[in-house]
């Protein structure tokens, strides 16, 4: 009796570790077809049952090796946002580098700036981002890259541009305010234009200063040059005029600390010397 | 008599195959879906390949869930579930006449690869209360406030998709929208999203 009892519990036991370890044994591919099926019978709000079965059946056979794991890869949300971003510029064939620092970058209003152009299409309604939103999100780069949008002129833009920074809302890019204390949009925009260039390999602009009237003979050394700041004028200006590219406002700079507390604190009559480039 | 029927009848089934194969419709009298939209045009047709197949990202059964759980058929109180001839109908009544939007709620990379032709790439995250301009959205989309009240009453009807049942992007952006008290009976859910327009051939558009 006792040991017809023992023979049937360990019986069950062996009966049990069976159940318990059979799903590991079972092959990959026919796991895949019962779970699917599985899916589609216990919930009744999927469509037709057997149509779904059929379908499953013929994808599955198609499918490749359940080995080869499905790995939809999900970026995280800022790389997305920093894509959006992007988006927004490329859309109007701008694009900045991706090392160019970008102060109060805001991910959230890019890509709401994105939808709504979107929507703006189809609605035929232009709604701009931000309407309600607090002041100190706005950047200098999505005014102008709004106002871009609306195929705004450059006196509008620097209109727009100056009235946010008067306003405290915007921070002034090192260089770009000029003597009179006012942002040099002008520069600001042909920066932009300056990358979009350099993004779709095309060469540098030649300096603008060959074509102005600024004489510097009278005040050219033996070899070193020197201009003298006029009204209007940043040292964005000036890098552009002599060098053709604003990101050398930074050689000015550095060759006239003594005068220059910051590349933003030039003075109308200040004479800034202009050192010469290599190549 | 007999042998010439059966070969009548043979040479017959032989013409008549590559005819039936080049009319692949949406519906029996109906092989494309033409609209305008402002000044653009729009023709959406099925892929006339009869032995056409799905290959690459919209072939795959088994995406590890979570995070690609399969989806209520209703995804909020309220929100209709449709399908692709509601989708074209939709688009060719409300879209054209500019009282409804098709939106594409998934993340912009996704809407990049392709998306149906028409729609109006309004990622999830955009939607949602976390977006400090989440009201410029709404207004875009007709919403109007007054007295600090949003009001609904002229906003647009609304068909969201993204990529199929296993996705929950269109879900999150309904449920963001109805709890911005946008009105369930203004949205509906296609649920099938991408990978069922794509598995009936029918066409999309890089946007």
């Amino acid at each position: 009796m006792i040991r017809s009892v023992v023979a049937l519990f360990v019986f069950a036991i062996f009966l049990c570790a069976y159940i318990v370890l059979r799903p590991n044994t079972s092959n990959r591919p026919s796991t895949v077809e019962t779970t699917d099926v599985t899916r589609a019978q216990n919930d009744s709000i999927l469509g037709p049952i057997p149509d779904v079965i059929a379908s499953l059946d013929s994808s599955i056979t198609q499918a490749p090796l359940p080995q080869t794991a499905p790995s939809l890869s999900v970026p995280t949300d800022n790389a997305k946002m920093a894509e959006t971003t992007a988006n927004v510029l490329a859309g109007l064939g701008l694009t900045v580098a991706p090392t160019a620092p970008q102060p109060q970058d805001d991910p959230m209003r890019d890509m709401t700036a994105n939808v709504l152009s979107g929507i703006g299409q189809f609605t035929g309604k232009q709604v701009t981002a931000g309407g309600d939103a607090p002041a100190p999100h706005t950047s200098l780069e999505m005014l102008v890259v709004q106002a871009l949008q609306q195929g705004q002129s450059d006196a509008y833009i620097d209109t727009i541009v100056n009235e946010a920074a008067k306003a405290g809302t915007i921070t002034i890019p090192q260089g770009l305010a000029t003597a009179n204390g006012t942002v040099d949009t002008a520069v600001l925009l042909y920066s932009l234009i300056e990358k979009a260039r350099a993004a779709a390999g095309e060469p540098p602009l030649p300096p603008t200063g060959a074509n102005t009237d600024i004489a510097l003979a009278s005040d050219q050394d033996a070899d070193q040059r020197f201009y003298t700041v006029g009204t209007g004028d940043s040292l964005g200006a000036i890098a552009v005029k002599f060098y053709g590219s604003v990101e050398k406002y930074d050689l000015i700079y550095q060759a006239n600390r003594k005068v220059l507390s910051s590349p933003n604190a030039i003075q109308v009559g200040q004479r800034l010397a202009i050192p010469e480039v290599a190549g | 008599m007999r042998v010439f029927v059966a070969t009548t009848g043979f040479l017959a089934a032989i013409l008549a195959q590559p005819l039936y194969a080049q009319s692949v419709n949406i519906t029996a009298d109906k092989a494309t879906s033409t609209f305008t939209v402002g000044e653009r045009n729009f023709e959406i047709t099925r892929t006339q390949d009869v032995n056409a197949t799905l290959q690459g990202d919209f072939a795959k059964t088994s995406r590890p869930c979570p995070e690609f759980c399969i989806q209520p058929m209703v995804v909020a109180p309220g929100i209709e579930p449709i399908g692709e001839l509601e989708v074209l109908s939709f688009l060719e009544t409300e879209v054209a006449a500019g009282t409804g939007l098709l939106i594409d709620a998934r993340l912009p990379d996704w809407f990049g690869k392709g998306a149906i032709p028409a729609a109006v790439n309004v990622p999830f995250a955009a939607l949602g209360a976390e977006n400090p301009y989440q009201a410029d959205i709404l207004r875009a989309l007709g919403a109007q406030e007054a007295n600090g009240e949003v009001n609904f009453d002229s906003a647009q009807r609304l068909v969201i998709y993204d990529n199929g049942a296993w996705d929950e992007q269109a879900s999150r952006a309904i449920n963001s929208l109805v709890a911005a008290g946008y009105p369930a009976s203004l949205i509906k859910n296609y649920r099938g999203g991408l990978e069922d327009w794509l598995h009936l051939g029918l066409s999309t558009v890089l946007p």
